[in-house]
C-alpha cells in the first residue's frame, strides 16, 4: 500500500495554542457554569467538585490570568508573523486570516452549493468558517478579559470608570461567555467532529498536518497555491505515530464529552439562571 | 587609630548613597503614600461624598446620565392608610415607612420582592438590614440617611469593600432586569448592551447552526472522486 502523502498546516507553537486554549477553556466554563447556574442543583453539585463557592472563583481567576498571558504571547506571535516587507500581501493575502471579500464570495457559493445550485467554492489556506472561528475568539478574550479584570479588582476600577459600569461588565462577561460556550460547544464541534469529511475526528490541528488528498478536496485554491509553488514537496509531513494518535483521540474526545455534558445540562437549567 | 573617612571623601560617600537611595530603595509611594487615583477623578469624588461643588451645596447625584434615578416611588392606587396619602417621595423622609399600616408585623420582601432577587441578596445571602440599617429606615435622599449617595460608599459599601469611593457606590444593587421596560427608562446602558449581546448571540447561532448543518447534510450527497 502506498503512504499516504501529508502537508503541514498546522505548526508546533498552533497546536500548543489550541491545547492550551481548550484546557483553560475548559476550566474557565466549568467554574463559570459552577457558579452561574449556583441556584440549580446540578449548579451546587458542579461547584462542590471545584471546592466551593469561593474556591472556584479563585480558580476561574487564576486561569483567567493564565488566558490573558496566552492572549498577550500569541498577539506577539502574530506580530512575529507578519511580513513587513511585502505588508499588503501579508495581511490580505492567500496565507492571511484577515476576512476579505473573497470570504463574502465564498459564503455566498457555498449557501448555493448546499442546495446544488453551484459548485463548492474554491477556498483558499482558510475558509470564511475557520476566520470566523479564529476572531470570534480574538474578540471575545479581550472582552472577557477586561469585565473580568474589572469584577477581581472592583474597587480599583470604580476609580477610573463609574461604578455603574460593573453591573455592565457582569452583564458583558456572562453573555459573551454563554456566547462562546455555544459557540464552541455546537458549532466548532460539529465542524470538527461531526460532519462526514471530519467524523470522527478532525485530526489536523492535533497531528498538524493533513493528508494531501483531503487538502485537494477540501481547499483546492489552497493545493493549487502549494503546487504552483513547488511546496507540495518541501512542505511534506510525517504521519502522526499511533501512541500520539491514541492520546490526541481521547484527549479530544474528553473535551468532546466534557464539553457536551456542560452544554446539556447548561441548556437545561438555563430557565433558573439570569444574565445579570 | 582607626581609620576614619576624611572630610574630604565625605560629599563623594553622601552623595553614592543618596544616588543609591534614589535609585534602588523603594519610592516613598510604595510605602508611605496614599495610593491615588488622578486629581480630576479625586476632585470628582470629593465633590460626590462631600455634596459641595467648589462652595456651592449640591444635591447628591448619580455621575450618569446613562444612569437615572432609581428610588422612584410606585404609588398605589389605593393608599396604605390616610397619612400614606399624603406623602409623595418616600426617598426624601426620615422613616421611609411612615403610615403604612400593620408595618412591625410585615416582612421586607411582601412588598419589596424585587429588591431580594438581586447578587447582594441570593449569593452573599445579605439581609436588608445589613445594609439599610435598623428601625426607622431612612429614605435613601433623606440628608441623614447612612444610604445617602453623599455618604454611602463610607457608610455601608465600605463595610464589606474595604476602600470603596463614591464612584464604587455608584453600583446599581438592585438593578432592574437588565432587558425590561424598566431598564429602558432608568438604565438604559444595561438595557442596550443586554439587547446587543442577545443580538449577537441569537444572530451568530441562527447563522451558524444552520450553517454547520446544512454543511453536514450536504457532505453526506457529495458524489466520491474516481
Amino acid at each position: 500500500m502506498m503512504q499516504t502523502v501529508r502537508i503541514k498546516r498546522f505548526n508546533i507553537l498552533d497546536r500548543i495554542f489550541h491545547v492550551f486554549l481548550i484546557l483553560t477553556f475548559l476550566t474557565q466554563t466549568a467554574t463559570g457554569f459552577s457558579r452561574l447556574f449556583l441556584p440549580t442543583a446540578w449548579g451546587k453539585s458542579l461547584n462542590a467538585v471545584f471546592g466551593g463557592y469561593d474556591t472556584s472563583i479563585l480558580i476561574h481567576k487564576w486561569v483567567g490570568i493564565l488566558m490573558i498571558c496566552g492572549f498577550i504571547f500569541h498577539t506577539l506571535y502574530l506580530l512575529t508573523r507578519i511580513d513587513y516587507n511585502h505588508l499588503w500581501v501579508s495581511l490580505f493575502g492567500p496565507d492571511s486570516l484577515i476576512p476579505t471579500v473573497q470570504d463574502a464570495k465564498h459564503l455566498w457559493q457555498r449557501i448555493l452549493w448546499f442546495f446544488g445550485i453551484g459548485p463548492q467554492p474554491g477556498i483558499g489556506r482558510w475558509a470564511y468558517w475557520e476566520k470566523f472561528d479564529y476572531w470570534a475568539v480574538y474578540w471575545g478574550l479581550p472582552l472577557l478579559a477586561i469585565t473580568g479584570v474589572m469584577l477581581m479588582y472592583p474597587v480599583i476600577a470604580s476609580r477610573y470608570v463609574p461604578g455603574w459600569t460593573l453591573n455592565i461588565a457582569v452583564l458583558l462577561h456572562r453573555a459573551e461567555a454563554i456566547l462562546a460556550v455555544s459557540y464552541i460547544f455546537i458549532v466548532h464541534f460539529f465542524v470538527g467532529h461531526l460532519r462526514p469529511s471530519s467524523f470522527p475526528m478532525n485530526e489536523a490541528m492535533f497531528a498538524g498536518s493533513v493528508p494531501v488528498e483531503e487538502l485537494e478536496e477540501e481547499k483546492p485554491v489552497w493545493f493549487a497555491q502549494l503546487k504552483a509553488e513547488g511546496k507540495l514537496e518541501t512542505e511534506k509531513a510525517n504521519p502522526p505515530s499511533l501512541l500520539y494518535k491514541i492520546v490526541y483521540f481521547i484527549f479530544g474526545y474528553a473535551a468532546l464529552g466534557f464539553g457536551v455534558y456542560l452544554l446539556v445540562n447548561g441548556v437545561i437549567n438555563s430557565q433558573y439562571i439570569t444574565l445579570h | 587609630m582607626r581609620n576614619m573617612i576624611g572630610i574630604n571623601r565625605m560629599p563623594i560617600w553622601i552623595i553614592s548613597l543618596a544616588l543609591f537611595a534614589f535609585f534602588l530603595l523603594p519610592a516613598r509611594s510604595y510605602g508611605q503614600g496614599e495610593e491615588v487615583t488622578s486629581y480630576i477623578n479625586r476632585y470628582k469624588q470629593n465633590e460626590v461624598s462631600t455634596g459641595y461643588y467648589e462652595e456651592y451645596e449640591m444635591r447628591p447625584g448619580n455621575e450618569s446620565p446613562l444612569v437615572k434615578t432609581f428610588h422612584r416611588v410606585d404609588r398605589k392606587p389605593f393608599a396604605y392608610s390616610s397619612t400614606a396619602a399624603s406623602i409623595r417621595n418616600r426617598s426624601l423622609l426620615a422613616d421611609s415607612h411612615r403610615g403604612i399600616k400593620f408595618y412591625d408585623n410585615r416582612r421586607c420582601e411582601e412588598c419589596h420582592i424585587n429588591e431580594t432577587q438581586d447578587i447582594h441578596t441570593t449569593r452573599a445571602n445579605l439581609t436588608c438590614r445589613q445594609c439599610h440599617g435598623p428601625e426607622p429606615i431612612a429614605g435613601i435622599d433623606h440628608y441623614y440617611s447612612p444610604m445617602n449617595p453623599i455618604r454611602r460608599h463610607a457608610y455601608v459599601c465600605a463595610k464589606c469593600h474595604q476602600g470603596a469611593g463614591a464612584s464604587f457606590a455608584g453600583y446599581v444593587i438592585h438593578e432592574p432586569p437588565a432587558g425590561s421596560s424598566a431598564a429602558r427608562a432608568d438604565f438604559p446602558a444595561l438595557y442596550y448592551s443586554y439587547w446587543f449581546m442577545m443580538a449577537l448571540l441569537a444572530g451568530t447561532l441562527a447563522f451558524f447552526i444552520p450553517h454547520t448543518i446544512l454543511t453536514g447534510v450536504r457532505e453526506m450527497f457529495k458524489r466520491k472522486k474516481g
